[in-house]
């Protein structure tokens, strides 16, 4: 294929690499004071490559010798991960300032980190995935790490570099073990290898390298077993990024195991839902009783995305269209209601201090009754309660599981639903009824605010714009099972 | 050809004594020495699989560079390896279950080893090899040609981890004292001196 | 029988044999290499030099050698032992093992491998274990300080050393050492490529720490830095592993940039000189240099050191490979 013809294909991620490096130079050059500016001009890249992925081929195609593939499905969740990356840099702006993050690396590793997820959202090698997943992963531990003076954000940097490099290593040996079994490391030629079920004297291998890939993919998401880093990750690194954690990586890993699962290992289907039902299970029970204890929000928080994670592998074992349509709906869900309640998080300060004890809220509905009702709305959305988002979001999932007759797992995955509904319910309670505390700083910035608001509405009236995202995540989802 | 193969065991059996060596050695630099010499020897079964330009290059990058940032940092850190190894038998029991289930799975994998018939017709990378092209040039036109993109996604990769250093470790220390040569270059002799007349008898 | 003896006895014999023709050369240019620095940098300082041990002094080389054999050699207590004896060793082997494949005439060369520039950078970066295993284990302070000192510094100049050599391997297109001479026969690269000549001369100074790049065995700061603990015949290796060293980067000057063997200019009669001859005299004119320099300049304060290895050259040798590529792509220049 003509070189040009394989640009065309990727001009979001190239928009995105090359400003980086521009911006790099920029910086190197102008100095820390060159913060502000690159920040904003990071989210316009950002909005840019949103619109060159808009503007990308609609039909699936593929260039680099069928490492890199372009079709509705990366485009849908490249959008995602963009929106993601953006609100969550205008959450940190503000943010950094007050706290003294002014290194101008801040907004141009989060764009690498962006970058990394495009190519594993679009990665059609395993090769290809490797390193997308390395060169997000790289990024996302040195922005943990980014506030060194604190011990805890070098504690999260340092763990969450220490398991991930584990988790590397474990994909890798999967990886190998695929390759060694198959001879081919590219999608296409897998998918094609196994779509007769797999020869017997191949089996013990190729399920052995599909679990340890499916391990390593399953600490991306942070799913149960493999969850361990994610509180002490969350509660350590800066509040802005542990947003950008709970949403983009979580995004692009999930959609990577969907195309993962479905497309070259699509044959080994009955070999993996196994798996996949165990660790949803696990994630959803887990996540809901782990978290009733906590007393930090950002560790709630951490738990609570565990648990999140566990819904959307609902959808993904019931290994269908519509399966995945209710995955790809449920992320985008969880985008929104994840971006608000982090928005309210950054606004728990007292004397210029930030706090991140959830007793700290006791009584806000006196003090500060419009960001309770922000908060509210999130927190019932994540607990479920119709018409809100998040209600949305469990409803196709656990429906899709119903018509694949993953009966055990819907039951499980509703119990799980109704305790984590527990610890929800508890902040608002916490709100509403409890004895007042100070009152948190009125000066937030202006951009929190305004994406508070602008969340809780889309959270609230998602209902508008249902059919629309439906239509658009089912054209995505039926892109992979082509 | 007999010299081969004793070469091939030579260089096989040092590295995996080597190999062991680093880990069961008490004295961390010796550890990060006999690293260096299974890299090393590496190198050589490389060679003798004729593939002379990663040989060199192994040598170049990770004996050359990397083992020499390693032993930097092991000789400077002064690792108290009495200390490092106390929990090592209470953590023995889950390693070598670990390792032995490692070590089953590769066995009854290595066992029953078959590259499926199919997949060998649909794998698409011939390496454009023969007699003519040294492995050097083998090695680019592919690299540049059929995995373009891994190559620079590579690159970005090691920018990243290059910027990343850089973000955790460097300071700005403000008291410290810098020479600026440009400055110290454009300095003219009427910034710097003044000369005065100087009548006797009376000073300045 | 008769099989043994063609299949694997005579080669390894002939091999030896060629081994011995490079080596007793080296050792020999390698103690006069000593006895011509002091000479040189006497009649520079307007002294006389060595001049008392045979007729001019001539074999004041060998009776250094000897007084070095013949004294004890000491060991610290407090050296680790094994360490602190293989580092001499690795230091002078590295400095022989390099003339593997360096071709002093048009198929004089023990190993004409087709990665032969690669082997040598390979060979040059190993150097520095000599030197950072000796400060080691020498376990004393004052060594220690100098191997650090010398690790950083290798490490820093071979970077740039590495972009030297791309830049010549872009106008060869060949990793062969011979084909690199060849490719000269019409200009030397030192003409078209005389930024990096500059950078690739300098930078050999500070990867074989000699003057003004010497601080690893500075003695105004670290009485000499890395082998201050060493003594009889284990400095002699290292004393001679230096000196290998320092012929070892002047001929790979020769090499890279001032046509190896060949003759200076493409007249029939220059041909009649044996290509070795050319060789050594272009090898002994940049050794002269290295002479040179040091008897001239003060030696590099420890952060100028770094910054003209990493904020000077580097960059400039990265820039000077985008050029050099994009002239050989611009103009059609390819090699062969």
């Amino acid at each position: 294929m003509n070189i040009l013809t394989e640009i065309n294909l990727i001009w979001p991620e190239l928009c995105i690499a090359l400003s980086a490096m521009c911006l790099l130079m920029i910086g190197a050059f102008r100095g820390d004071s060159s913060n502000k500016t690159i920040t904003w001009v990071s989210i316009c890249v950002m909005g840019v490559a949103c619109l060159l992925v808009l503007l990308g081929p609609n039909n699936p195609s593929s260039a680099f010798n069928n490492l890199f593939i372009v079709d509705q499905f990366s485009n849908y969740s490249k959008i995602l991960i963009l929106m993601g990356a953006i609100l969550t840099l205008i959450l940190a702006l503000p943010y950094n300032l007050r706290e003294g993050i002014h290194q101008f690396e801040f907004p141009i590793l989060l764009l690498f980190s962006v970058l990394g997820m495009m190519m594993m959202v679009s990665a059609n090698d395993l090769i290809a995935l490797y390193l997308g997943i390395e060169l997000q992963s790289l990024s996302l531990y040195v922005l943990a790490a980014i506030r060194r003076d604190s011990i805890k954000s070098a504690e999260a940097g340092l763990k969450y570099f220490v398991l991930g490099a584990l988790s590397s290593g474990i994909l890798l040996y999967g990886m190998t073990m695929v390759y060694g079994f198959t001879g081919a490391t590219g999608f296409n030629e897998l998918e094609l290898a196994f779509s007769n079920g797999v020869a017997k004297n191949q089996f013990i291998g190729v399920t052995v390298g599909l679990v340890f890939i499916l391990c390593a993919l399953a600490f991306k998401v942070s799913a149960v077993p493999f969850h361990m880093w994610t509180p002490d990750v969350y509660e350590g690194a800066p509040t802005p990024i542990t947003a950008f954690f709970s949403i983009a990586p979580k995004i692009a890993a999930m959609i990577l195991l969907s195309r993962v699962l479905l497309e070259p290992f699509g044959g080994l289907f009955i070999q993996w839902q196994q798996v996949i039902c165990f660790i949803s299970i696990a994630s959803m029970a887990f996540g809901a009783f782990a978290a009733i204890n906590q007393t930090n929000i950002k560790r709630l928080m951490a738990y609570s995305s565990i648990g999140h994670m566990g819904f959307v592998l609902v959808g993904l074992a019931s290994g269908s269209i519509a399966g995945l349509q209710a995955v790809l709906l449920y992320l985008t869900v969880y985008l929104f209601m994840n971006v608000g309640t982090f928005a309210c998080i950054l606004a728990m300060k007292r004397d210029d201090r930030m706090v991140e004890e959830i007793n700290q809220l006791a009584g806000l509905s006196r003090t500060n009754p419009k960001m309770t009702i922000a908060l509210t709305v999130f927190m019932f959305s994540m607990a479920g309660i119709p018409p809100l988002a998040g209600f949305f979001g469990k409803y196709f999932v656990f429906k899709a599981a119903i018509d694949a007759e993953l009966y055990t797992l819907t039951v499980i995955g509703l119990l799980a639903s109704v305790v984590s509904a527990f610890y929800y319910l508890r902040i608002v309670k916490l709100m509403y009824f409890d004895e007042a505390v100070d009152k948190f700083d009125r000066s937030i910035g202006k951009e929190i605010s305004f994406i508070t608001i602008g969340m809780s509405f889309v959270t609230t009236l998602f209902i508008i714009i249902l059919w629309p995202v439906l239509d658009f995540a089912a054209i995505a989802a039926s892109s992979i099972f082509l | 050809m007999i010299i081969s193969s004793l070469a091939f065991y030579l260089f096989s059996f040092i590295t995996i004594f080597s190999a062991v060596m680093v880990i069961s050695a008490r004295n961390p630099v010796h550890s990060v020495l006999f690293l260096i010499l299974a890299f090393f020897n590496s190198a050589g079964l490389f060679v003798l699989l004729g593939a002379e330009f990663l040989a060199m290059i192994l040598v170049v990058v990770y004996v050359g560079a990397v083992a020499v940032l390693f032993l930097f940092v092991v000789m400077m850190l002064d690792i108290n390896f009495v200390e490092l190894r106390e929990g090592f038998l209470q953590y023995l029991p889950i390693g070598a279950l670990v390792g032995i289930i490692l070590m089953a799975e590769l066995v009854l994998i290595f066992g029953s080893w078959v590259i499926n018939p199919s997949s060998e017709s649909i794998v698409t990378t011939s390496i454009v090899y023969n007699s003519d092209t040294t492995n050097t040039h083998a090695l680019g036109q592919l690299i540049y040609t059929h995995y373009i993109y891994l190559f620079q996604a590579a690159g970005l990769l090691l920018l990243v981890a290059m910027i990343g250093a850089i973000v955790l470790t460097v300071r700005k220390r403000p008291t410290v004292k810098r020479q600026n040569i440009s400055e110290q270059v454009a300095v003219r002799v009427d910034d710097v001196i003044e000369v005065k007349d100087v009548t006797s008898g009376s000073g300045i | 029988m008769l099989e043994i003896w063609t299949d694997y006895a005579w080669p390894l014999i002939w091999i030896i044999i060629k081994i011995l023709l490079i080596v007793i050369p080296l050792l020999i240019a390698v103690a006069y290499l000593t006895y011509a620095e002091r000479k040189v940098i006497g009649s520079i300082q307007l002294r006389m030099g060595p001049n008392v041990v045979g007729p001019f002094g001539l074999l004041q080389p060998f009776a250094d050698g000897l007084k070095l054999l013949v004294k004890e050699s000491i060991i610290p207590t407090g050296s680790n032992r094994v360490v602190f004896i293989l580092a001499p060793m690795l230091t002078f082997t590295l400095g022989l093992i390099g003339w593997a494949v360096i071709p002093v005439a048009d198929g004089w060369v023990l190993s004409d491998i087709n990665v032969g520039i690669l082997y040598l950078f390979a060979v040059s970066s190993l150097g520095v274990y000599g030197i950072i295993m000796a400060g080691w284990a020498s376990n004393s302070i004052y060594p220690f300080l100098g191997a650090l000192r010398s690790a950083a510094q290798m490490v820093s100049y071979e970077v740039s050393i590495g972009f030297v050599i791309v830049t010549v391997l872009l106008a060869v297109g060949s990793l062969n050492m011979t084909d690199i001479v060849l490719a000269q026969q019409k200009v030397w690269f030192f003409i078209p490529l005389f930024p990096m000549f500059v950078i690739f001369f300098i930078s050999g100074l500070a990867e074989t720490n000699r003057a003004p790049f010497d601080l690893p065995e500075a003695e105004a700061e670290l009485v000499s830095g890395y082998n201050v603990e060493y003594s009889a015949m284990s400095f002699a290796l290292f004393f001679l592993g230096e000196y290998a060293n320092m012929i070892l980067v002047s001929a790979m000057t020769v090499i890279l940039f001032l046509g190896g063997w060949l003759p200076p200019f493409d007249f029939t009669f220059l041909y009649w000189i044996p290509g070795v001859i050319w060789f050594s005299l272009k090898v002994s004119l940049v050794l002269f240099v290295f002479l040179w320099v040091r008897a001239t300049l003060p030696r590099y304060r420890y952060d100028q050191l770094m910054r003209l290895g990493w904020k000077v050259f580097l960059p400039f040798s990265l820039f000077w490979v985008v050029v050099t590529a994009g002239a050989i792509v611009a103009f059609e220049w390819y090699p062969k």
